[in-house]
């Protein structure tokens, strides 16, 4: 089986999750023998291909073929990381010329799409695949040139992000890819019912395919030096810095927590548009001192901050799935998700609350600190259960392949 | 080949917690959901204990006694029923006039002091002795502790209280080739009598009654008698959940069916029912050895549902430990409150076995996952331990 992939976020540009879970689709679906032809439009990070050769012994990697489309957005000359955000994208200020969703966003988007017809008409292929609204417009012109089934996966809509205000271009980009589909693949089941009630996507069309992990990553340069001493705990939130992932949440949740510890620090790893309002409310609460941000982290940096964490908060508003959560429970940190999390549907060993229930959350802060064996306890199984298969990559690979059978035979039925 | 049938059913319901947060330390909030417990108790009632007791009122009524079976209610159960539910509580009561009820002893708060603290486990039976009197107007002769929980070093103690004898689980790992179907004795206490549960057949009812997928479904009473006719030796000890009748498994199983025709289809097959006061007053066919703590709970036959995980221990170890602070500060409603906390399904609800599939161990439990039972509890304890210190005569002095 042979996939021409539409993707957009690969790394080193990497915005949130969405870079890494191509990687980890890719690398699942070379490991379980799918043929992957993956086009980004932005130079793909060399140090990633060698690891992927690294992993596979029987040499699957020989068959992914990364398209590199020349951008105007400049070479690879240090990490933009964890970028800026989406709504600041939307008022279209200016900004780093590196960014994955540059000011001109749109327009970037349209010569994607116009270079994917050269592309589905040279590269062979039995199905397409892309990946949100942001490839769909490049998966409708390959499909256009090709005739071959399309599959949409969907990792996050507008809705996710923006709430009810969001764009309504986007909106519309959204509603055409998943309309047109062959196939929808949701990374939880929450995404699939949002897709069907919201788009009006018949529910026997979405496959839904959770994320793995896998356990192969380069383990950081060990022992990880943390900036605090071992016997302060630390409470991180790890994600973009905007209304969507509940920021705001993790202020209040670390305003209560410091009155029953007053030894816990509290770390916001990310950048976005709420920072300053972060800050000025650090500040309200007494806390300044014992907040700290760090900005967007990178690569090594992440895990480095999910090791030094005692615990990680996730009070996301909006999760269609949560990939953070997968992360904090494989560096052994026990995470506290929000019960409408992707993630949610398939993690056990977690805490599970209402994001908005900012007592309860920080009760259960007070209880990890407190109680070390809940804490070794939730770490032991919550590693445990990320050993079994389907947090695995190939697990997700083998439902996606399955995913994109099921597509190849509707196309045919449908002509 | 089984001549006799004794049937014998537990009625317990915990005090459950309030979501006692972090925050509600020292603001003297209360610890119990009153709500909850009530409501709870009350649907109970409604679909198992009223009807359950009535039906078998009626069995014991038309068979002129012939129909019998021993009851065990904890201490804590008979509270919630006067207080949440009084018609149910004389409905027991009533049941109880047939005198076809045997009601057997256990710890007043169904709690794992036996396993912990030998004087509060004496304290505790005591009080359920008495509680028993004067409800039902009878003394128990038989024992059982919580969950069937017994092992060798217990036996003494349960002896020296009084009981001639005990209900234990019929473990494989203990009766190895030998049937459960005898009367036994205890070899660390040769006067007290063992009556070991036959889990094959008491499963039967309990776990798999409504289960399509199970070779021996539909269980009916014909079949069901038949079945313990020929399983080797003398009495068939059938042991379950009273709440196996109508809640377990709703009416629309059949249960209270199967129920009613039960009687009726033994006395075809000769088939006698017979109380543990009667059976543990015949000789023993021989003694049974646990070298350790066995009970009716999970594959496993031990006590790992409720001390299983570090979890579980350390909030079972912190309960004990605080004891004596509680006892000290002399406030009675202080050590009641440590008393309920002792009950043994708070740390149920803590237990992380098959978590992930989902299983029995959650569809019990009033917490959305084993970590927030333990965060509840332990935050109730703590509370209840600072409450206790501010009590204690000396610091009242030293104030």
């Amino acid at each position: 089986m042979r996939v021409l992939m539409f993707g957009w976020e690969f790394p080193p540009y990497q915005a949130g999750g969405l870079a890494t879970a191509t990687v980890g689709l890719v690398t699942g679906l070379l490991r379980t023998g799918v043929e992957v032809t993956l086009v980004v439009p932005f130079p793909a990070d060399e140090s990633i291909l060698p690891g992927f050769r690294l992993v596979s012994a029987d040499g699957p990697a020989e068959s992914l073929r990364v398209h590199r489309i020349p951008s105007p957005l400049g070479p690879y000359d240090g990490a933009e990381r964890y970028t800026e955000v989406f709504e600041r994208i939307q008022s279209r200020r200016p900004i780093g010329s590196r960014a994955v969703y540059g000011a001109h966003l749109f327009e970037e988007v349209e010569r994607f799409a116009a270079l994917a017809g050269g592309i589905a008409a040279r590269e062979p292929h039995d199905l397409i695949d892309t990946h949100d609204w942001i490839s769909f417009a490049a998966g409708l012109e390959a499909q256009r040139v090709s005739k071959k089934p399309l599959v949409a996966h969907i990792h996050a809509t507008e809705y996710d992000r923006s709430g009810e205000g969001g764009n309504p271009e986007i909106h519309r980009r959204e509603r055409e890819g998943l309309s047109a589909a062959t196939r929808v693949i949701s990374n939880s089941h929450v995404l699939k019912r949002q897709v069907v009630e919201r788009f009006g996507v018949p529910a026997d069309k979405v496959d839904v395919v959770h994320w793995g992990i896998g356990d192969d990553r380069t383990p950081p340069p060990s022992p990880a030096p943390s900036p605090f001493p071992p016997d302060v705990p630390v409470v991180l939130f790890l994600g973009r810095v905007t209304r969507q992932k509940g920021p705001d949440y993790f202020l209040e949740v670390a305003g209560r927590v410091s009155q029953f510890n007053t030894a816990a620090h509290f770390l916001v790893a990310g950048s976005g548009d709420l920072l300053p309002r972060l800050m000025m409310r650090a500040a309200d609460l007494g806390i300044a001192h014992r907040v700290h941000f760090t900005g967007g982290l990178h690569g090594a940096d992440v895990d480095r901050a999910f090791r030094m964490a005692t615990v990680c908060v996730m009070p996301s508003v909006s999760e269609p799935f949560g990939l953070v959560a997968l992360e904090s429970l494989r560096a052994g940190t026990p995470c506290i998700l929000p019960k409408t999390a992707g993630v949610a549907e398939v993690i056990t060993n977690a805490f599970k609350v209402d994001f908005w229930d900012v007592d309860d959350i920080a009760n259960k802060v007070v209880a990890l600190l407190r109680y070390p064996v809940l804490r070794d306890h939730l770490s032991d199984l919550g590693l445990q259960e990320l050993a079994t298969e389907r947090f695995s990559l190939e697990e997700p690979a083998r439902r996606t392949r399955d995913a994109y059978q099921r597509a190849i035979e509707w196309g045919g039925i449908r002509g | 080949m089984t001549r006799e049938i004794c049937l014998y059913a537990q009625v317990h319901q915990p005090y459950r917690l309030r979501r006692f947060r972090v925050f509600d330390i020292g603001t003297g909030a209360g610890h119990f959901d009153a709500q909850q417990n009530r409501d709870i108790l009350r649907r109970v009632a409604e679909k198992c204990y009223i009807p359950t007791n009535r039906l078998l009122a009626d069995l014991i009524r038309k068979s002129d006694g012939r129909f019998n079976l021993a009851l065990s209610l904890s201490g804590v159960v008979l509270e919630q029923l006067a207080d949440y539910a009084p018609e149910a509580l004389e409905s027991f009561q009533a049941l109880a006039d047939t005198g076809g009820v045997e009601f057997l002893g256990e710890t007043y708060y169904h709690s794992l002091a036996g396993l912990a603290d030998l004087g509060e486990f004496k304290t505790q039976v005591l009080r359920h002795r008495q509680l028993i009197e004067h409800r039902f107007g009878c003394r128990p002769e038989v024992f059982r502790n919580t969950e069937l929980i017994y092992w060798d070093e217990l036996a003494p103690t349960i002896l020296e209280l009084g009981y001639r004898g005990a209900l234990v689980e019929g473990a494989d790992h203990v009766l190895g080739w030998r049937s459960p179907n005898f009367v036994y004795s205890a070899a660390s206490a040769p006067a007290l009598r063992l009556l070991a549960r036959n889990y094959q057949l008491s499963d039967d009812v309990g776990f798999r009654f409504s289960q399509r997928s199970w070779g021996g479904w539909p269980v009916t009473a014909e079949k069901y008698a038949d079945w313990i006719v020929s399983s080797p030796g003398d009495s068939a000890h059938l042991f379950l959940d009273y709440e196996t009748f109508g809640e377990h498994q709703w009416a629309e199983t059949g249960i209270f069916a199967f129920l009613e025709r039960l009687p009726s289809a033994c006395f075809d097959r000769g088939l006698k029912f017979v109380q543990p006061k009667t059976l543990v007053r015949r000789q023993p066919v021989a003694p049974l050895s646990f070298a350790r703590p066995t009970s009716w709970a999970d594959a496993e036959r031990d006590v790992s549902a409720w001390l299983g995980n570090r979890l579980q221990d350390a909030a079972h170890q912190r309960l004990y430990a605080v004891r004596e602070a509680v006892l000290r500060s002399g406030q009675p409603q202080l050590m009641e409150e440590w008393r309920r906390l002792s009950t043994s399904d708070h740390v149920y609800y803590m237990c992380t076995k098959y978590f992930a599939d989902g299983d029995v161990h959650q569809y019990f439990s009033p917490y959305d996952t084993p970590y927030d039972a333990f965060v509840a509890f332990m935050n109730v304890l703590q509370d209840l331990e600072w409450c206790a210190k501010a009590e204690a005569p000396e610091v009242r002095m030293a104030g």
